[in-house]
């Protein structure tokens, strides 16, 4: 029982990271329809920013919000100078995947070339550790679960209160109707890339803050839990992309109790593979969601 | 120098074997397969375990079960494994799943079989990987070790043009008009009574054995294999150079094959010592990153195109041609979909 407790504790820390992540993810990919297999890559490129910032002597959380900042400005830098040239030529869905492809690769072994292929470190502050319902956390846990909560909260926020989360909303279900109706459409796309950047940025400081070091190939297996995690919400779904990253990050680490720690990640995908079984569009996804389908 | 032109030749037939299977799924078909390295090493594996004999004499290296057969057997054994895993891993992923689903969870299958391996040192020899593995008639042909090379480049040369012969017949046969059919649009390839899923699956057990034996015959020359040399982004590269060849044109796609895995991945070597080999690494990684976006952007349907293919009788191509009428009627069904 105590293992379980600790291991949920674990698991709420990880998907406190993978939250931000999954839906800035998911919010670019459904106002845009380009399916970013580069934000890995931008995520660690942002971490590793985060990890100038420290070295110069700022504050880790200060680095953080940093990071988060040149993850979104990149971001839309990217879309603009890159993406949005080609989606212009016509490139087509699958097009689009490779040419995020290419973009990951560049990005990754761009990193490589200048910091190397060693891990980098964050200066965690020392500190104890403090104990909530039977689970034990680190105060720097703490704080990146409450970012999480935070951004989950921001995003609600955004989508169901503000006009612009509603035009967010309206392009990302029909992108040309909601243009007809008045929805200044390139805004829209270019706020998606600046915030689903923004969070990237700061998911992937929040990653390197809690498994303390930074490395160039962090991306990698981070964009597939992200993707596991936005396809078991339901491609698209901002709330669902919540509720994945939950049941992934909490799946990812009670399953090593039950299994030796290296087969762990594997249980939680394939999780997603059996829920994909049963519900081929995922928790979340409604009937319009099978009908949108993408431009092949 | 002789030495590293075999190397050099080895890679880029593989690489073209390997183009050629993610061509017919990728290329005339439409399949996002981007666990397309899985079969790859699926084939690797079963190769090397066939080859190295019962595990636990070394004592070195551990695999779950081991047999030394002679030469052919252990590649068709890997084609077949190889195929039987597409299937297997069609069933799930293509049966029910959206076209950018099926993408995704390609990549989480390409992820969990790297871990399933790398966990599971009893299996096959975990992060570590097989190595010493023998290479077929090395022992008894009494080659000199160059004498041996320009050998099994010769056998792969060989097996390279079987490939490219099965291809040619698939592409060119009323088969080759479904797959395209399937990847042009797939609405109207169903109203016309083509079972997708079904066309879909037949080509993940042809690219899926075609990669195995791509795996196969690398394991035997390179005489190694861990999970660090099929990681998902290797696949990647395949697809690099399907597109920068030309999907759906087999002379492109080995045109392709020859300037990713030739040029842009060995090329670097002839570039003067600029630094440390991870650097070096690192340059190789990024030209095929910023070949690829340059090669989609000037020429997105590759250096050898798909050929058009017309098949109407050639009443419709001409009053095309005189009228000037599209030939493809374009976005059948796109109205249901937009």
């Amino acid at each position: 029982m105590n293992q379980v407790l600790s291991s949920l504790g674990f698991g709420i820390v990880t998907a406190s990271i993978l939250l931000p992540a999954a839906v800035g993810f998911t919010l670019q990919f459904s106002a845009t329809n380009v399916l970013n297999i580069g934000f890995g890559s931008q995520m660690t490129l942002a971490a590793f920013m985060g990890y100038v910032c420290t070295s110069h002597g700022l504050n880790l959380w200060l680095a953080l919000v940093l990071a988060g900042v040149f993850g979104a400005l990149t971001s839309v830098v990217l879309n603009r100078a890159l993406l949005t040239p080609f989606l212009r030529r016509g490139t087509t869905f699958f097009g689009m995947i490779v040419i995020t492809i290419a973009l990951s690769l560049v990005l990754e072994y761009s990193i490589e070339a200048i910091w190397g292929p060693q891990s980098v470190f964050y200066p965690l502050p020392p500190g104890g550790v403090v104990h909530i319902a039977g689970m034990t956390f680190t105060p720097d846990q703490l704080v990146i679960i409450g970012i999480g909560i935070v951004i989950a909260l921001a995003t609600h926020a955004l989508l169901r209160y503000t006009r612009t989360g509603k035009a967010m909303r309206a392009v990302a279900s029909n992108a040309s109707l909601a243009s007809a109706s008045g929805v200044p459409a390139q805004r829209i796309v270019d706020l998606a890339w600046l915030l689903s950047g923004f969070m990237g940025g700061a998911a992937g400081v929040m990653l390197g803050i809690s498994i303390s070091s930074v490395s160039f190939t962090m991306g990698d297996t981070m964009l597939i839990e992200i993707i596991a995690a936005a396809v078991l919400g339901g491609v698209g779904k901002v709330y669902g992309a919540m509720l994945g990253a939950l049941v992934i990050g909490v799946l990812l680490e009670e399953s090593a109790i039950v299994l030796s720690g290296a087969y762990a990640p594997i249980s939680a995908f394939a999780v997603l593979i059996l829920v994909l079984l049963v519900r081929p569009t995922g928790l979340f996804a409604s009937s319009a969601a099978s009908v949108k389908g993408v431009a092949a | 120098m002789s030495y590293y032109v075999t190397v050099m030749l080895m890679y880029v037939l593989i690489g073209v074997i390997s183009a050629w299977g993610l061509n017919l799924q990728f290329g005339e078909t439409g399949v996002l397969n981007f666990a397309f390295i899985v079969f790859v090493a699926a084939g690797a594996y079963t190769t090397g375990v066939l080859s190295l004999g019962h595990p636990g004499h070394g004592g070195y290296q551990q695999y779950f079960w081991g047999a030394a057969w002679p030469w052919p057997l252990p590649w068709i054994a890997s084609t077949v494994v190889g195929g039987l895993l597409g299937l297997a891993v069609g069933a799930i992923s293509l049966r029910r799943l959206r076209g950018d689903y099926q993408a995704m969870v390609m990549l989480v299958v390409s992820l969990i079989a790297t871990y399933l391996v790398s966990a599971n040192v009893g299996f096959l020899n975990g992060q570590v990987g097989l190595a010493l593995i023998p290479a077929p008639f090395q022992g008894s042909l009494h080659l000199s070790t160059l004498g041996y090379r320009w050998f099994y480049l010769g056998l792969t040369a060989a097996f390279t043009l079987l490939v490219y012969e099965v291809m040619r017949r698939i592409t060119n046969s009323p088969l080759g008009r479904r797959l395209r059919a399937v990847r042009e649009n797939e609405a109207a390839a169903v109203a016309l009574g083509t079972n997708v899923v079904a066309t879909r699956l037949l080509t993940m057990f042809v690219g899926g054995a075609v990669a195995a034996l791509a795996g196969a015959i690398e394991v035997q020359f390179v005489g190694a294999w861990a999970p660090s040399g099929w990681t998902y982004p290797e696949t990647f590269g395949l697809f690099a150079a399907v597109l920068v060849g030309g999907r759906g044109n087999l002379g492109g796609v080995a045109v392709g094959a020859l300037l990713v895995q030739g040029l842009f991945l060995e090329g670097t070597v002839l570039l003067p010592n600029i630094g440390s080999p991870d650097l070096i690494g690192a340059v190789q990684w990024i030209t095929m990153g910023v070949m690829i976006m340059v090669f989609m952007w000037f020429r997105p349907q590759g250096v050898i195109p798909e050929r058009r293919k017309v098949f109407d009788g050639g009443g419709a191509a001409t009053r095309a041609r005189r009228f000037r009428l599209p030939l493809v009627p374009s976005k059948v069904g796109g109205g249901a979909r937009g």
